[in-house]
């Protein structure tokens, strides 16, 4: 059907299309993108400001690589030297020490370090003792600023050259770093792995329900003539209309005769019919050409035998175009569960409650919202990718071919 | 193998429609290759469908061999249908499709197999057994679905057009090989069809229906040399019969017919197969006169009194012969449901169309005068009224 038009203009058409395109997807993305690198950043990594995209964490270095034991030790640069460092020992008392030949010089000694010479210097109108320091290879005056907690740092490449400093103005070494600890703590801290399996079966569930009573129903309205046929189909195709927030009272209230408030047989149930399923089903079966079954019949196939052995494989693409839209529908259902399940219960959530959980007002384990996030989105993400051929043609045709 | 009958069998559809079949009586032997010919609309389609138990009787009996099956589901009938679309199965590979009815039966996979590779040798589609439908030309699609019907050895075969979706050429190829594997198989067979050529080349009979109702049942030969009425005569034989509005008059000794200007005596043997000729001097009558029962002046002996001159509006050549179109100023006779559409829409409205075929080797131009010599003998004379033949 494409017709290929040749020349500047047509290129020039045709790569401004691309240009708007892939802005538009890009856009589309960025959601996506955020949440799934936000899943893997550390607490620290998420309130930093510029925001990054990329995950980052503080570089460390294994303790016995600079000679000293116990935990990795974090990696800094140093103002003043160069080469990167590693803090051997983070409290130290420091001292810090201005030379009195150039007052904006700083240099950060240890606490014990230099000799009182007994003379005294007025620096802004306090009186300050002259010290003695090594420093450039010699030694010269200087009074003592301040003393303070600092840190030892040690290089890495050359363990001789130690260094002190004051911890905050040194710079940590960041590198790309995925921080997944965040998909297991909300998978055991959050109990997401309850909510997730929940949530599986009752998707699971309502999607053969629906199948099932979809294709029966549908086969039945399609090609068995039955009195009352044409005007029952109205009238389901009719509740189609019926908004499902008309619904949750009377829904609520049958729940709660049958005892199933606060059961995931609340959750399946009353959603394993469809008049939209049927509806699908029907119209697929009807446009099945009649020669076909009437074939099976003179082969002489039963009833079910002609619904289930060639019905049901010639209606595949319809059967994934429904399994498709409960699979969604189900998943991500979330007003219906938090009407039914008890929010002190949960060992009966479903992911959709659970994530609202975890993203409460007073959260900052954004973190972990954004890894339940990435968890519950993935399987749909995943049935879309695999089934969208269905979902396209569906909504051009009905899943009629 | 089993004769199939009707006995005043009926089809009423809800409402009061007409009768989509009205009071059928055919007998159908035992191994006879039965075609049902009509324009669409016809009730052939639905009379089909009836043996086959798609469609309720709703008055009559159906018997099938011995038994009655009026009331019997398709599937315990004993017979095999071929779809005009084929109606394969199309996620099935042709041996699923071939073997389905067995397995419906719960025939052992061995004897499946066995019967299943028989029944595509015999068709020749023995290398496609594994395939499925879409990936098969219309021909072989067609081979499958005989294949469906052959592999159950049915008591009947039931065709719906089967030919009609194929081209020209493979149906006359296709035409042959259901006429060998009927013959072959020795099956009873009814074979539905509105293309006339089918229907006369390949039945042992051929009833033709019209408006639910049967009009004639006979071997091919006999339906065209001696319709049964009006609308068989102009339904069978392409191009159609001649059917010319006239007046018998003349004596009873030498009855001559005149239409237009024209006059033409009839012929003595013509007389003793339509008798009530004599009858009915001095009234009008439909004579009908097939385009081969013409020849150009000289080519055949006739006397005088049986030719006739003609305006060529349309001279066709078709190689062995040429087809001479001319018009006569008499009212046409319509035999609804009988001609084709595109002859129906003819410039030539409210004057009588007359085709005649002549030897090929004459050269006429359109706008020729020709004396034509016209067989009387093998004329037929129609009743205008009621359509019956004048015998």
């Amino acid at each position: 059907m494409s017709v290929k038009r040749k020349g500047p203009k047509a290129t020039a058409i045709r790569a401004l299309t691309y240009v708007v395109l892939v802005m538009v997807a890009l856009v589309v993305i960025f959601p996506f993108a955020v949440a799934l690198t936000t899943s893997f950043k550390n607490n620290d990594d998420i309130f930093r400001y510029p925001p990054t995209l990329i995950p980052r964490e503080a570089a460390t270095i294994a303790a016995d690589q600079v000679g000293a034991e116990g935990e990795a030790l974090p990696l800094y640069t140093l103002p003043d030297a160069p080469g990167s460092f590693a803090l051997i020992d983070p409290d130290v008392s420091v001292a810090e020490f201005r030379p009195l030949d150039d007052l904006d010089r700083v240099l950060t000694l240890d606490a014990s370090a230099g000799e009182r010479t007994g003379a005294t210097v007025t620096i802004d109108g306090d009186e300050e003792d002259v010290f003695l320091i090594e420093a450039d290879g010699g030694v010269i005056e200087a009074y003592r600023s301040r003393l303070t907690s600092g840190g030892l740092f040690q290089n890495v490449d050359d363990p001789a050259d130690t260094e002190l400093g004051l911890v905050n103005f040194a710079e940590p070494v960041e590198q790309f770093g995925a921080r997944t600890e965040n998909f297991s703590d909300v998978w055991t801290d959050k109990e997401l792995g309850r909510s997730l399996s929940n949530t599986v079966l009752v998707t699971f569930a309502v999607v053969i329900g629906q199948i099932v009573t979809s294709i029966l129903g549908g086969y039945a309205f399609a090609r068995i003539d039955f009195k009352g046929r044409n005007g029952l189909f109205m009238l389901y195709l009719g509740s189609v209309m019926v908004p499902f927030v008309v619904l949750i009272i009377p829904l609520f209230q049958l729940m709660l005769q049958f005892g199933w408030l606060d059961n995931l047989s609340a959750l399946i149930i009353p959603f394993a019919f469809t008049a939209y399923g049927t509806f699908l089903m029907r119209q697929f079966f009807v446009g099945i050409p009649k020669e076909i079954e009437e074939a099976a019949l003179l082969d002489n196939a039963s009833r079910s035998k002609i619904l289930w052995r060639i019905m049901v494989p010639l209606a595949r693409p319809a059967i994934a175009t429904l399994a498709t839209f409960g699979f969604l529908y189900a998943w991500n259902s979330f007003f219906w569960p938090l009407v039914i399940i008890n929010s002190g219960n949960p060992e009966g959530r479903v992911l959709s409650l659970t994530l609202s959980t975890l993203g409460g007002r007073s959260s900052t384990d954004i973190n972990l919202v954004f890894a339940g996030a990435v968890i519950a989105m993935t399987p749909p993400i995943l049935v879309f990718l695999f089934a969208q051929r269905y979902f396209v043609e569906n909504s051009a045709s009905s899943g009629l071919k | 193998m089993a004769a199939v009958t009707f006995t005043t069998v009926t089809k009423e559809y809800k409402g009061d429609g007409p009768r989509a079949v009205d009071s059928l009586d055919l007998e159908i032997d035992d191994g006879e290759f039965m075609v049902l010919v009509g324009p669409s609309g016809c009730g052939k389609s639905t009379a089909l469908r009836m043996i086959a138990g798609l469609e309720e009787v709703s008055a009559g009996e159906l018997r099938i061999g011995d038994r009655v099956v009026n009331d019997v589901p398709p599937g315990d009938r004993d017979i095999a249908m071929v779809f005009q679309n084929y109606a394969l199965y199309p996620h099935m590979t042709v041996r699923a499709n071939i073997g389905f009815a067995l397995e419906v039966a719960k025939v052992p996979k061995a004897e499946i197999k066995k019967r299943t590779e028989q029944a595509a040798e015999m068709l020749g589609l023995g290398e496609y057994l594994d395939r499925l439908p879409k990936a098969l030309s219309g021909g072989q699609r067609q081979r499958v679905a005989m294949g469906r019907a052959i592999v159950r050895s049915p008591q009947v075969f039931l065709m719906d057009e089967p030919l009609s979706n194929l081209d020209a050429k493979l149906r006359v190829q296709m035409r042959s090989e259901i006429i060998r594997l009927q013959k072959q198989l020795g099956t009873t067979m009814v074979y539905v069809t509105h293309d006339q050529v089918e229907a006369m080349t390949m039945g042992h009979r051929v009833a033709v229906m019209r408006k639910g109702v049967l009009q004639q049942v006979a071997p091919p030969q006999e339906l065209y040399q001696r319709p049964a009425n009006l609308f068989v005569a102009a339904f069978i034989g392409s191009p159609a019969m001649n059917l010319i509005r006239g007046q018998l008059g003349g004596t009873a000794d030498r009855p001559i017919v005149t239409f237009a200007q024209h006059s033409l005596a009839i012929d003595e043997r013509a007389i003793e197969r339509y008798p009530r000729i004599r009858e009915r001097l001095g009234s009008n009558v439909i004579l009908g006169t097939r385009p081969e029962h013409f020849a150009m002046d000289g080519d055949i002996d006739v006397p005088d009194d049986q030719k006739i001159t003609l305006h060529i509006d349309l001279a066709e050549a078709m190689g062995a012969e040429v087809h001479l179109h001319a018009t006569l100023d008499v009212p046409p006779v319509e035999v609804e449901g009988a001609q084709n559409d595109d002859e129906a829409d003819d410039i030539t409205q409210g004057a009588t169309k007359v085709i005649a075929r002549v030897e090929g080797v004459h050269v006429v131009d359109t706008g020729d005068q020709v004396t034509l010599a016209v067989k009387t003998h093998l004329a037929h004379f129609f009743d205008p009224a009621t359509g019956d033949p004048l015998r």
